[in-house]
């Protein structure tokens, strides 16, 4: 192994995470300051079972007409954040315990991931090329932040099997767009899974407290007789 | 089939109007005088308002909404103004969304600060740019909030375009229709301007009414009296265009052997702070209930069929008014449930025989608790109830939510998009759409008459009083 390669698989990507992990904590404080108005009527339900579902949601392509209803799009999502997952975890896994890619099954898994997570990416991006709506909101953001993804992908099912002899641009590739990525996603639209959690609690627990979420409440289920809105703020 | 075309996109572009605003200023109305109810001044920043305003408003809610969208576009199929113009790429929500969010990305947040364009972000840069703004936020969307459950990231839309309502109310940019009835809103205390004396005469017209319908001359429509259990709220459609609902409710009232009483100032439920995201305007007309609740020691806020209505006196009114809820507050659909549960009312289904279907409104289905209830009253007092499809918290909006009947000037594209609610009532072969709510019933009525569809709008309401056994 070169010391390039050593020192990008390293120090670059430890550099790179700290700096992520402090742009994050600004970003969170930044979040934090905005203000945020207390609820002051009766619950009709319950805002952790609001907060729960909506947290959830991301599970349960039933739950939204637009996931149910489109079930290859959900599937499209599924497949494109596995490979994101193993796309991470590689950049882990072939500094720090390369032993494991030696299994072929454990590489072979690997490369399928991020492979079919490629080829998800490709027709995502000819999609937004494509639609109307989708071409009129979209940013140079959201057509390099796709793209990107997309070389991340292909770099990564070449980079797996680790062969930092034979081919190691692969690894200087891999290794250089995760130390890249690691310094643009905090500005970029690639950090919404930052926010997720945030939009998807203050809806939760707003709708969770009305007895909105989560849904298939009966009437049975009411609190009757004394009406729906009559119990005290917990 | 008649259709009316709204024209392609960007034909949304009413001019704003101020006559009537300047005919409140000349008159000096203690709304305008008082700072309380804003006009539009040609001559003031109003860019520099806007943008200040922007960044005084925003609650963490609101900035997460903005910061969060990846314009993954599955928003724009739940739209019925998409459904209805799929060709036009302006109709979806997250465009409509994103007219605020490159507001938000170039003045506050990161990257759109250092590279606008990178992330489409921008500035408005005269008053034609905010009357466009307003076009869009006002007129383009029925605040329905039916992306917002059909987000995967859960962004708010709805609330987003709250919002920018707001932000624009507060420099007088608004559709005439808003100014007019946030005007009657401030100045009288409910939003159809009905005077004190017109409110008693009508109440007293229905009272004589239900007696001599019941041959019962006990019966009585209270006003002001104290110490009562329900407090009786009302929308005023109902003094205005449809009395009827009030002596309906005080048939069920007498019958239930309920002590109610309607309060002589804070009797409307309805709120169009609402619709012109005017906080200061919600809080206060909320505040009117609540205050007469308390001011005649009622134990319980009851509020007639309005889906708006309901979702502010129940839900947002207490936040906006700083005012901690004291007394349960419920819909008289909730109302009417305990009665038939405790057996206090009676019904009759075979009195209702007609094909019913029902139509939540999206203020008390999405953004309220209200699904099961109105169904499961109506299973009981109608011979022959059929679903509509979809329903519940998937529902389409009536097309008149938002504030959207009162602004003239989108109304051939409101009309147009209705073709997606008239094929949805079309297809329950129902005669008659029963729903919850008074602004749905203009709604719904419109769509009807639009597409000639065979068909009445009723409420719950309405319903149990017909089906209602007297001994």
């Amino acid at each position: 192994m070169s010391a390039t390669l050593k020192f990008l698989e390293n120090e670059v990507q430890i550099a790179a995470l700290l700096f992520m992990a402090v742009v994050y904590a600004v970003r969170l404080v930044w979040i934090l300051r905005f203000e945020f108005r207390r609820e002051r009527t009766f619950p009709a339900g319950s805002e952790a079972a609001g907060i729960g579902f909506s947290l959830m949601n991301v599970a349960m392509p039933w739950a939204m007409e637009s996931t149910r209803k489109r079930p290859w799009f959900y599937l499209q999502f599924v497949i494109f954040h596995l490979g994101v997952a193993a796309a991470i975890t590689a950049t882990f896994i072939i500094p720090y315990k390369p032993a494991l890619l030696e299994t072929k099954p454990v590489a072979l898994a690997f490369q399928t991931m991020m492979g079919a997570a490629f080829l998800v990416g490709l027709m995502r991006l000819v999609r937004r090329l494509r639609e109307p709506a989708l071409r009129l909101i979209s940013t140079a953001d959201d057509y390099l932040s796709l793209a990107l993804m997309i070389l991340f992908f292909a770099a990564g099912v070449l980079a797996v099997p680790n062969r930092y002899r034979t081919a190691e641009w692969t690894l200087i590739l891999f290794f250089g767009l995760t130390a890249f990525f690691l310094v643009y996603v905090p500005f970029s639209k690639i950090c919404h899974y930052l926010y997720y959690p945030f939009t998807r609690y203050f809806l939760g627990k707003t709708l969770g407290h009305r007895g909105a979420l989560p849904p298939g409440k009966t009437a049975a289920d009411r609190p009757l007789p004394e009406g729906s809105g009559t119990r005290r703020p917990r | 089939m008649r259709h009316k075309k709204a024209g392609p996109s960007g034909t949304v572009d009413a001019p704003l109007e101020t006559k009537s605003q300047r005919t409140a200023v000349r008159d000096a109305i203690p709304s305008v005088v008082g700072g309380r109810l804003r006009t539009y001044d040609p001559a003031a920043d109003n860019v520099g308002a806007f943008l200040r305003l922007l960044g005084e408003r925003i609650t963490r809610p609101l900035a997460v909404s903005l910061t969060a969208c990846v314009h993954c576009g599955l928003c724009a199929e739940s739209c019925h103004y998409f459904l209805a113009r799929p060709d036009d790429p302006t109709m979806t929500p997250v465009y409509k969304a994103d007219q605020i969010r490159r507001v938000f990305k170039r003045h506050l947040d990161w990257t759109g600060r250092v590279v606008p364009w990178w992330v489409h972000a921008g500035s408005p840069r005269s008053d034609e740019d905010l009357n466009r703004l307003k076009n869009i936020v006002f007129g383009t969307c029925s605040a329905c909030r039916r992306c917002t459950l059909n987000c995967p990231m859960g962004v708010d839309t709805g609330l987003l375009v709250r919002f920018t309502r707001g932000l624009l109310t507060e420099l007088g940019i608004v559709p005439e229709g808003v100014f007019n009835v946030s005007r009657d809103e401030w100045e009288t205390g409910n939003q159809m301007a009905v005077t004190e004396e017109e409110y008693l005469e009508t109440l007293q017209w229905m009272k004589e009414e239900v007696q001599a319908e019941l041959d019962r001359p006990d019966v009585d429509i209270p006003v002001d009296r104290a110490d009562c259990n329900v407090l009786y709220t009302i929308n005023p459609r109902e003094i205005k265009f449809d009395p009827r609902s009030i002596a309906n409710a005080a048939k069920v009232f007498h019958v239930a052997g309920e002590t109610w009483t309607l309060p002589k100032w804070g009797w409307d439920q309805t709120n169009f702070g609402l619709y012109s995201g005017d906080d200061k305007l919600g809080g206060y007309v909320a505040r009117n209930v609540y205050e007469a609740a308390e001011r005649l020691r009622a134990k319980r806020i009851v509020i007639s069929e309005c889906g708006h209505g309901y979702r502010s006196t129940r839900w947002e009114g207490y936040n906006w008014a700083g005012y901690d809820q004291k007394l349960p507050t419920e819909s008289v659909v909730v109302t009417l449930m305990r009665y038939l549960q405790e057996g206090r009312i009676r019904v009759d289904p075979s009195r209702n025989p007609e094909p019913v279907t029902f139509h939540d409104s999206c203020n008390i289905a999405r953004s309220g608790d209200l699904v099961e209830e109105p169904r499961w009253i109506l299973g009981r007092v109608c011979a022959d109830f059929r679903e509509m499809h979809p329903n519940r918290r998937e529902n389409f909006c009536c097309t008149g939510g938002g504030g959207l009947l009162s602004m003239a000037e989108y109304r051939p594209l409101r009309l147009e998009v209705a073709k997606v609610k008239a094929e949805q009532l079309r297809a329950t072969g129902a005669k008659l759409v029963c729903t919850m709510c008074h602004n749905c019933i203009d709604g719904l009525t419109d769509v009807i008459k639009h597409y000639r569809l065979d068909m009445k709008v009723v409420q719950v309401l309405d319903l149990v009083a017909k089906a209602l056994v007297i001994s």
